[in-house]
């Protein structure tokens, strides 16, 4: 039994500390950052045919090894067609002429690159043509594209906008789960609070309140690591969103209720007060963070149709670190939990012992 | 802009291409397993002072004019 005890710990920090190293010292994959007009011209045959040039960035590409192989397509739908890669400049810039048809089934086209070390990567929207004429049945021919994966060791995926800010995920979502974790702690526990009989012990009173006092930790933390994400991916530390207001409510009406713990000094009434308080706190919880912001239109992943980190985003590599992650924190949480417990028993004890 | 957006953050780069990730992710696990050797020792003082207080409580109610 005790060993039990001893190995949930050992092992939530030993998940911890892989999860973290992991989590910095994994390198992200290769993606396409942008496919710009270089605002010069290239003539083919030097003389009569001038054609724009383009230049195409990479992130963590390695184009320099076997430059030959790298193949440029662009993609509407099922139109595709290749252009001809001009020049590679380093790992992550080539050159590129937009050699096309003067018709186009379309203006706005995915770029798509072809890599033996990279794989296949995509810009989506990543070229917007102009000065050609637009005709949506216009067809071009279409070429093999054999689609690769990349020939690299682990790595995090590659998200737009998100680059590598993509490691806060094994911080701030199970935060929040362990937020979660421990505010179910507290309202299960309340609601035995109140199914007592009016003169039963504060036992499942003091349960919530340190349940709560540690959610109100992750839930505090969880809010501070969302920000700094926004700050990068959205350009804002805060923003008027369902999703982020709903959150911060939820930390002010658990605030709320240590600070109605604070203001009763009758232990029993204190406990009965607090337990119903705590029941319409969870109910709050569920419906700020869980239900409402499926139903209006949000930036934050996940929510009003905005797609989040799910199937195709979680790849397996950040579910070898994401799923520990929720774990290990989990763990962490419920003993930071324990802990306050034992600390309150004991204090509660001590002044007992004092009055005496 | 996401090429600008880069540019202007290239601390990036020099984290992940100096291999000062290794010496962030060294720090952040030893801090992890130190606030997790600081939780072990403080549970066993909680417990230790806990037993303490048990025993004095009976004490106390054996002999309740002491």
């Amino acid at each position: 039994m005790r060993m039990i005890q001893r190995s949930w710990k050992i092992g939530g920090i030993a998940l911890l500390a892989y999860v973290f190293w992991t989590t910095f010292t994994v390198p992200l994959g290769p993606g396409l950052l942008e496919f710009r007009d270089r605002n010069e011209a290239a003539s083919t045959d030097g003389i009569t045919k001038r054609i724009e040039t383009y230049e195409l960035i990479g992130l963590g590409t390695h184009w320099t090894v076997q430059p030959e192989e790298l193949q440029l397509f662009i993609r509407k739908g099922d139109q595709i067609t290749p252009l001809p890669v001009i020049d590679v400049i380093n790992d992550t810039h080539a050159h590129a002429a937009l050699l096309l048809p003067d018709t186009l089934p379309s203006k706005a086209w995915d770029v798509l690159v072809n890599h033996p070390v990279d794989g296949t990567l995509s810009l989506q929207n990543g070229l917007f043509v102009d000065g050609f004429v637009v005709d949506e049945s216009a067809r071009l021919p279409r070429p093999q594209l054999e689609e690769r994966t990349a020939d690299l060791p682990h790595h995090f995926p590659f998200q737009p906008r998100i680059f590598e800010t993509i490691r806060n995920l094994m911080l701030h979502v199970p935060m929040w789960f362990t937020m979660f974790l421990l505010m179910g702690i507290a309202f299960v526990a309340s609601i035995r609070q109140l199914s007592q009989s009016s003169g039963g012990s504060s036992h499942f009173d003091l349960r919530a309140q340190a349940s709560v006092q540690v959610g109100m930790v992750f839930g505090v933390l969880g809010l501070l690591t969302g920000s700094l994400w926004a700050r990068y991916t959205w350009g804002a530390w805060w923003v008027d969103d369902p999703q982020l207001n709903g959150a911060l409510v939820t930390v002010l009406v658990y605030a709320g209720y240590l600070i109605l713990r604070g203001s009763v000094e009758d232990e029993r009434l204190k406990a009965r007060l607090a337990a119903v308080y705590n029941l319409f706190a969870f109910v709050i919880l569920m419906i700020l963070l869980m239900v409402l912001p499926r139903f209006t239109e949000s930036l934050h992943p996940g929510k009003g149709g905005n797609p989040g980190f799910n199937s195709y985003d979680l790849d397996s590599s950040l579910r070898a670190v994401f799923y520990p992650a929720v774990l290990g924190w989990m763990l962490l949480g419920t003993w930071m939990y324990r802990i306050r417990l034992q600390a309150t028993r004991l204090n509660q004890k001590l002044q007992c012992l004092n009055d005496e | 802009m996401c090429h600008t957006l880069l540019q202007v953050n290239p601390i990036e780069g020099f984290f992940f291409g100096s291999g000062k990730s290794m010496v962030v992710g060294g720090v952040a696990v030893i801090i992890i397993v130190g606030l997790g050797l600081w939780m072990w020792r403080m549970e066993k003082r909680i417990q230790r002072l806990d037993k303490a207080a048990t025993r004095r409580s009976n004490e106390a109610n054996k002999n309740p004019q002491a």
